[in-house]
């Protein structure tokens, strides 16, 4: 005969585990027997000839051969680890004896300490972000840009969300439920995920151009349209860097589709950084006039 | 002489347990229960929490048990556990004598 499986994809926040404890045991009265628990996803086996009841640990284990023996001697199986630290444990329930006999932390200080443990690990995670958060807030300050302040955004929800989860795990009481909070775990994922995809096809995207000519002597005027093109694909403020060293004036100028000016620029020394202009989405392109040898050299992104 | 801090629970019945020999997980588990009739338990947990904490100030000790043929772990007092001990007994006795004079 062949054994039934069945697979959840149910998540929990760290600071809310004794709901998953509870999802554990519930499964088990159903018959849906926990083969091997993790952070994404959990397998459960069909049997509904035994109940277990289920414990979650959160620490680095120094000695595993101790640490399984020791719970084996109260009754407990070691069921699996995840990668980050949590550990599964089962235990054949039996209505005859206490709520008790399923706690494995019996005093507050052993319980503070494993909280503890991931409280700090938040802390630091949250604190981490926070700190990028203000970098990222002064970089929107200073040049704001559509993937800079998204970025400021996801930043601030995860560093308070890590901060609050610290804050809540910290404050757990032995034998205490939570309630369920799967939408904020929902809404940090989220926020991981729309980070980095603003990352990685936002900041993609952009023109990010970086371009440079030069003349030694000019012998008639040279106006030179469009020499490098360059899409804005959505409409945001864009950064210009702008270098000019020419003998005669030289002008530089950024010309849209309709070949209007969006931008222009006119001198013999023109040392510019992060020049900010606001650009619909279009096409573009850069011009130049010049009537003296000259060194050009600008970046747009 | 260093104030010592209050112990939990858990690790004064662990080392109260342990001083009058070595013995194993279980045995101060139920050696407990029976000590502090009931009052007090102590969860897989806690004790491995408890042991490998006190493994590391160096209160306790493993040994492995050579009686039977099962290989088995017991923790034995070291001497420092036992003047850990014998600090938080005088320390507990004076919260008590405290309470008698009040």
């Amino acid at each position: 005969m062949s054994a039934t499986y069945k697979r959840s994809f149910r998540m929990y926040s760290a600071w809310n585990y004794m709901q998953e404890v509870e999802d554990l045991n519930k499964m088990s009265d159903e018959g849906w027997q926990l083969v091997r628990g993790g952070c994404f996803h959990s397998k459960f086996v069909k049997n509904p000839d035994i109940r277990y009841r289920y414990q979650l640990d959160y620490q680095k284990i120094d000695d595993m051969a101790r640490y399984i023996e020791i719970f084996r001697e109260q009754g407990w199986e070691y069921v699996n680890s995840t990668f980050n630290g949590w550990h599964y444990l089962k235990k054949l329930y039996d209505p005859a004896l206490p709520d008790e006999a399923y706690e494995i932390f019996t005093d507050r200080e052993s319980l503070r300490e494993m909280t503890g443990r991931w409280t700090r690990f938040a802390t630091i995670l949250g604190v981490l972000f926070g700190i990028m958060a203000i970098i990222e807030a002064f970089r929107v300050i200073t040049a704001p840009n559509l993937p800079r302040i998204i970025q400021l955004f996801t930043l601030i929800i995860e560093s308070g969300l890590l901060l609050r989860g610290a804050f809540i795990m910290r404050r757990t009481e032995p034998g205490q439920k939570l309630r369920h909070d799967s939408l904020i775990l929902g809404i940090f994922f989220a926020c991981i995920f729309i980070g980095a995809a603003s990352n990685i096809i936002l900041d993609d995207m952009r023109p990010n151009l970086n371009t440079q000519q030069q003349a030694d002597e000019v012998f008639e005027p040279i106006v030179e349209n469009r020499w490098v093109d360059f899409d804005v694909k959505y409409p945001d403020n864009y950064y210009l860097d702008l270098m000019i060293k020419a003998d005669e004036p030289l002008t530089f100028e950024i010309v849209n589709e309709a070949d209007e000016v969006v931008y222009t620029e006119t001198g013999t020394d023109v040392d510019k950084k992060d020049i900010r202009i606001k650009l619909p989405r279009g096409s573009y392109g850069f011009r130049m006039s010049v009537n003296s040898g000259f060194e050009l050299a600008c970046s747009i992104d | 002489m260093k104030k010592s801090e209050p112990m939990s629970e858990s690790y004064y019945y662990i080392l109260l347990c342990l001083a009058k020999g070595a013995n194993h997980g279980y045995g101060i588990m139920q050696m407990t229960e029976k000590l502090s009739r009931g009052d007090v338990t102590i969860g897989s947990g806690t004790m491995y929490g408890a042991t490998s904490n006190m493994m590391k100030k160096g209160w306790i000790k493993e040994i492995m048990s050579t009686e039977g043929a099962e290989r088995r772990r017991l923790y034995q007092l070291t001497d420092t556990g036992r003047e850990a001990l014998r600090a938080e007994i005088s320390r507990l006795r004076r919260m008590l004598e405290n309470a008698e004079e009040v």
